[in-house]
């Protein structure tokens, strides 16, 4: 277990900087994730986390000793640190039960031993009926575990992953993901997890680094970034979301036009008359048909919208909506349970509760 | 009296002249119809191409297709064309006289007396008219004045025996060679086979044609030649090459190199042609002046600086040795030569 | 992706549709493979068989007791057997190592490199071998005279008419097989395998034991038997370097048979073991590279880092450049000397120049005139007979239009396993004699370099074929065309660089082919190959190098054309 910090981390590839003094503090046994669109720059700070790599400016600390900068760089094979890749790398002429010794071997462990833990550890990740087979016997599944195995039973101060489930389908991913975060917790080892995809970041983490262009952009446990997106980015990576115009008049009001006025979050350093954007999770907005409805939450002090249904898409388990607001010419994207069915045409009222209306920053 | 048979005889004379010289148009008109004469030889290609254009530039519009190779080869092609059906070939060319026995005897070859050869001497003319002797050289030793001083050099058959020339002598092989396998046979009956085992420790470089020692030789890869076509060394050595040729004084073997004409020509007339004209005068000139040959013409002249073959003591082998011996002959040689 | 069957029942459907009710269109397909495997491969083999079995005296092993018995017979099957082992040896070194340099690390030039090397591939290794008979002649040889100058010494610093200069010559020109080989399977594998181990713990050299070594071990091997059943076919390199000092090989062995009087039954029986011996040998290297499939396990994403050199990133380079010298530099500078020297030993002088060798090869001598005309004829309707033959089956195993293709694809690959000799000897005792009477004419000559060479042309349509999706013809026939149509305006413009490169490996390894040539060659049908190994008997050293420059100008301006018309590089992709 350890803590890592970077500080003014950078790298470059010719003139441009793949990783942009880039500051981030890991705390011991803390699971944060990289999260990004490609080219954002999250697998070269895993590369060079992982010392394959050297950084052009910045550093990198484990536990207050330097381990990477620009004069410094300890070799990956003295860093005692653990890696899962996309391609899983499993070494297909050794079998289950050798990959997975290969690390202990290197430590120069007793073959008891060795058994012992390899063992231990297949039994973890449910293979060890499997050990003796060739990775090519395997389905992606198994040899990304066989991966998780390899790399967790060496007992590593840090374990990087690199978008390991990129390669599985959708209900492996699912399965995997929660596998993941159960062997995190039962382990705590200090992990780094580059993904592209938010819903795997939000189930593993402690913490997500969402990083757009060489930069974290945004740092925060899960609810903080999916509630409280702090720019249009953000909010638009993380989850669908509306983003609506307008101009800010005073602390909590935003003149969306046309006479529609906005209650949202308090703002806190902005000055009135500013444009600004405002984020509204579809899944926040309530419809109904009802005009009491409507007015009862009004005086609740929700936000109201007047609008006509454009066009209802129907997923099985939610109810995707277009809203049209005529008034504004604006569209709304609602997100509501199956049972609210609502056709094309329809006159219909939206509430938003302020507390979800959350002001976002220009990029 | 005297001066009518004068007068007939010549009258006669004329009138065979005048015949003859019709008779010649014929042919050649016949052999222009034909258009060309298909020529397996292993005279060396140089001098093989030179006399194909020779015969070009006299009769245009006939053209010789030169092939060459050894006169082992020649003979295998010639063979295995025969099994096939296969009519090729006009004109039969090689230094094995052996062969010509071989193929004479297997019905072969096209009875022709060429006018040409009736000056032949014996030595050079099968007595049933089937094949003629073209050419005639040596096989000689041949060292390389620039690496090798005359003092030291050998001057007998024996003397390349010695052991201090391990690794410096080149040997072609009766195998490939007509001349060769001829030169073979000659130092076998003089010597035994006891002269090549002893040989065969100086550890030879093997080369297939008995041409290809000049080569070897003049570029000092192997210095001496204990073997090898005299007319060949000859000219390589006229080129301006380090070539100088020992003719030992006990003997040396004489290859007379016999032409014929296939049964089954495909163009008889330029065969017959090509055949007068290789044994004429005029030809049989060309190859002792450009070519360093001997010849069968009693009135063919050589350059001075060669030996006149009445000058040496000469081992000329008997045609039919050479074919019955023709199979041990290559396997014994090979037996001590590994090749 | 459809179902195999479905495909059959579709075609078959077709032509019921046009009208054929009780046709199975696969059938002429099926009569006429079977009749060019028959003719072209069953019948010589099957004559050699039969040869090899009868003695006088009728059936008999007699001839096989003779071979086998005989001492020197044996020497010669030793001496292939040694040769063909170090040969082996030594390409697997070379070969892998530049493999792994040009595609695992920052190794400089590399396209330089990659070139030269197949310019090793290209150049004829009996042209090589006549080459370094001029450079390392013990006597005569330059590299050894500029070693006696320099260094005022009596011996000769390389002799290579011997064993050890055998293996060398024959070494530096099988390389380029095992260099392909292992480049390809260096390509595949994913940088990640080598990170993993590396964050483990493993340092570099650990991580080439472990890691890099065993993943490349069964190419490695396959190389080893590549190399090595290759060395064992070679006729012209053991017949220049080898006879000279007395070392027979099977090859040359063969080839002694053949001269007159030939014996026909030994060269049979000779030949029989050395088939045997290199089927048993595919048929290891196929199992071998079966196993285990590495190149498809693992999902995709793997990086390929290259791996610096650092300080020994200019002595690598140095030695690669050293090998290239030694198969491409030095062999190539002789040839042109030779080319245009009177005599080739003499240093080039303002005297000694002369392009009398040009002209006596071109205008004067009609053995080359006409060797070179028979041999681009043969060249060119080989490689178009061929590449047709090669598209047309590879299009109906890949699209599985017969029942049972994946049999015809072995049926077309299988005269790899045959030695060019071997398959001349059967093409002789075939068809010398009636009833059918091929030899003497260049038809005989077609025959058997279209049985050699066709199978490098199917697996070049072979995995052309693979890239082409069936859904593309699919899409076009969906929307009207027929299937003749969408060939025409889809898939053969898709597949043009394949068909293109198919047709050049064919024509290339025809015009350098010389074990097959040798034996069933007639005065009229000589080819070049043959030619320079006849002039070589005569020590005609300045026409052979004309030859010989001609062979290589030919086969750099057609691969040239190649990469210029397909736009492709060659050795990238499938090849081998």
């Amino acid at each position: 277990m350890a803590a890592v910090t970077l500080k003014g981390l950078t790298k470059k590839f010719g003139e441009a900087a793949a990783v942009d003094r880039l500051d981030l503090d890991i705390g011991d046994g803390e699971f944060v994730s990289l999260l990004g669109p490609s080219g954002c720059g999250k697998t070269t700070t895993l590369r060079l986390l992982a010392g394959f790599l050297q950084p052009d400016g910045g550093e990198i600390r484990v536990d207050q000793k330097v381990v990477s900068s620009a004069s410094v760089l300890i070799p990956p094979e003295r860093r005692n640190m653990s890696m899962i890749f996309q391609s899983y790398a499993v070494w297909p002429h050794m079998t289950v039960f050798q990959n997975v010794a290969y690390g202990l071997k290197l430590k120069k462990l007793p073959g008891g031993e060795i058994a012992k833990k390899v063992e231990r550890m297949l039994r973890l990740v449910r293979l060890e009926a499997l050990a003796a087979r060739y990775p090519g016997e395997l389905s992606g599944g198994q040899q990304q575990r066989v991966a998780l195995a390899r790399a967790l039973v060496v007992e590593p101060q840090i374990l990087l992953l690199d978008e390991p489930l990129s390669n599985l389908d959708a209900n492996l991913r699912e399965e995997m993901r929660f596998e993941i975060r159960r062997l995190h917790e039962e382990f705590r080892i200090t992990t780094v997890y580059v993904t592209h995809d938010q819903a795997e970041a939000m189930v593993t983490s402690d913490r997500i680094a969402v990083m757009h262009q060489g930069r974290i952009v945004q740092l925060g446990a899960p609810e903080e970034i999916f509630d409280r997106p702090r720019t249009r980015f953000v909010a638009e990576f993380i989850g669908k979301t509306n983003i609506l115009r307008g101009k800010l008049e005073n602390g909590r009001s935003v003149a969306l036009g046309d006479g529609l006025k906005l209650q949202v979050v308090a703002a806190d350093n902005l000055a009135p008359g500013k444009e600004v954007f405002v984020c509204l999770r579809p899944h926040s907005v309530r419809l109904t048909p009802s005009a009491e409805e409507a007015e009862a939450g009004r005086a609740k002090g929700m936000n109201l919208f007047d609008g006509v249904v454009q066009r209802r898409v129907y997923f099985g388990d939610a109810n995707d909506y277009i809203v049209e607001l005529p008034a504004q010419r604006l569209n709304l994207r609602v997100v509501a349970p199956p049972t609210q069915r609502y056709e094309a045409g329809q006159k219909i009222f939206a509430l938003a509760d302020p507390q979800q209306c959350v002001l976002v920053g220009e990029e | 009296m005297k001066h009518l048979v004068a007068i007939v005889l010549v009258a006669l004379a004329a009138l065979s002249t005048s015949s003859s010289h019709a008779q010649d148009a014929a042919m050649v008109e016949a052999a222009r119809k034909e258009g060309k004469v298909v020529w397996y030889t292993s005279l060396a290609i140089p001098s093989s191409t030179a006399l194909a254009h020779y015969f070009m530039n006299k009769y245009k519009g006939i053209e010789v297709i030169v092939n060459r190779n050894g006169s082992q080869r020649v003979l295998q092609i010639v063979m295995s064309e025969a099994g096939a059906s296969i009519k090729n070939v006009d004109v039969i060319h090689t230094s094995d006289a052996g062969h010509f026995v071989l193929l004479k005897g297997k019905g072969l070859l096209a009875q022709y007396s060429p006018k040409a050869a009736e000056v032949f001497p014996a030595g050079f003319k099968d007595p049933a008219g089937y094949f003629y002797g073209m050419r005639a050289t040596l096989s000689a030793i041949a060292y390389n004045p620039r690496v090798i001083n005359e003092k030291d050099a050998p001057k007998t058959w024996k003397d390349v025996l010695d052991p201090k020339w391990r690794g410096k002598e080149v040997t072609a092989h009766p195998g490939y060679s007509g001349i060769i396998m001829t030169h073979v046979l000659a130092l076998v009956k003089q010597y035994g086979w006891e002269y090549f085992q002893e040989l065969a420790k100086n550890k030879l470089h093997i080369v297939q044609s008995a041409n290809d020692p000049a080569q070897v030789v003049a570029s000092g890869e192997r210095p001496l030649g204990v073997n090898g076509a005299e007319y060949f060394y000859y000219k390589t050595m006229k080129q301006g090459n380090p070539i100088k040729i020992v003719y030992p004084k006990e003997g040396v073997p004489l290859v007379v190199s016999p032409t014929a004409i296939a049964k089954d020509a495909p163009h008889p007339n330029a065969a017959r042609l090509f055949t007068e004209f290789i044994l004429s005068k005029e030809n049989q000139q060309i190859l002792a002046d450009k070519e360093g040959l001997y010849t069968g013409h009693p009135e063919v002249t050589y350059p001075k600086d060669k030996p006149m073959l009445k000058d040496l003591k000469l081992w000329p082998v008997d045609a039919e040795e050479l074919e019955k011996r023709n199979a041990e002959l290559k396997k014994r040689f090979t037996e001590f030569f590994g090749a | 992706m459809s179902i195999p069957g479905t495909r059959v029942a579709e075609w078959v459907a077709e032509a019921r549709g046009l009208g054929f009710k009780r046709f199975d269109p696969t059938l002429p397909v099926w009569i006429a493979a079977a009749l060019f495997v028959i003719f072209l491969m069953l019948l010589p083999l099957g004559a050699i068989f039969t040869t090899s079995a009868y003695t006088e005296k009728g059936l008999s092993l007699g001839n096989y007791v003779e071979v086998f018995t005989d001492p020197a017979y044996l020497k010669a099957i030793w001496n292939s057997l040694i040769i063909s082992f170090w040969v082996g040896v030594i390409a697997v070194a070379v070969g892998s190592l530049l493999g792994w340099l040009v595609t695992r690390t920052d190794l400089p030039f590399k396209r330089a490199v990659r070139a030269l090397v197949m310019a090793s591939f290209v150049t004829p290794p009996f042209l090589g071998a006549f080459a370094w008979m001029l450079l390392a002649g013990p006597n005569a040889g330059l590299l050894n005279n500029w070693y006696r100058s320099a260094f005022g010494s009596e011996t000769a610093l390389v002799n290579i008419f011997t064993i050890e200069g055998l293996i060398f010559v024959m070494a530096l020109y099988s390389f380029p097989y095992v260099f392909s080989m292992i480049a390809n399977v260096c390509e595949l594998i994913s940088s990640d395998l080598e990170d993993a181990a590396n964050i483990l713990g493993a340092n570099k050299w650990k991580i080439a034991l472990t890691i890099t070594l065993p993943l490349t071990a069964p190419a490695l091997i396959g190389g080893f038997i590549v190399a090595f059943l290759h060395s064992l076919s070679l006729f012209g390199a053991p017949a220049i370097l080898g006879l000279p000092a007395g070392i027979h090989t099977i090859t040359t062995q063969i080839w002694a048979f053949f001269q007159y009087p030939p014996r026909l039954d030994l060269a049979a029986a000779f030949s029989v073991p050395l088939l045997i011996a290199t089927v048993g040998l595919i048929a290891l290297q196929k199992k071998l590279l079966g196993r285990r499939g590495y190149s498809t396990v693992g999902g995709k994403g793997g990086q390929k880092r290259l791996l610096k050199l650092g300080y020994l990133r200019w002595p690598a380079f140095l030695l690669v450049a050293a090998i290239l010298s030694l198969s491409v530099f030095l062999p190539y500078g002789i040839l042109l000397k030779a080319a245009l020297s009177k005599a080739w030993a003499m240093p080039l002088t303002a005297d000694n120049f002369t392009l009398g060798n040009f002209s006596f090869t071109f205008f004067e001598y009609s053995d080359t005139r006409n060797a070179i005309v028979n041999t681009f004829k043969l060249g060119i309707l080989t490689a178009t007979a061929g590449t047709l033959l090669a598209t047309l089956l590879a299009y109906i195993t890949n699209r599985q239009l017969l029942r049972g293709a994946r049999y015809l694809s072995f049926f077309v690959l299988a005269p790899l396993v045959i030695p060019g000799i071997v398959l001349a000897v059967g093409l002789f005792i075939a068809y010398t004699r009636p009833p059918i009477v091929l030899y003497g004419t260049i038809w005989i000559m077609f025959v058997a370099f279209l049985t050699k060479e066709m199978p490098i042309g199917f697996s070049q349509t072979e995995s052309t074929f693979k890239t082409i999706h069936p859904e593309l013809e699919d899409a076009t026939r969906i929307i009207g065309a027929n299937r003749l149509r969408a060939l025409k305006d889809v898939t053969v413009p898709l597949a043009r660089s394949g068909l293109i490169a198919a047709w050049s490996f064919i024509f290339i390894g025809v015009i350098r082919e010389l074990s097959a040539s040798i034996l069933l060659f007639t005065p009229s049908s000589k080819v070049v190959s043959v030619v320079i190994f006849d002039l070589k008997e005569e020590g005609q050293i300045g026409a052979i190098a004309v030859l010989g420059i001609l062979l290589l100008a030919v086969s750099f301006l057609i691969i040239l054309s190649v990469q210029w018309l397909a736009g492709r590089e060659f050795f990238a992709g499938s090849r081998g």
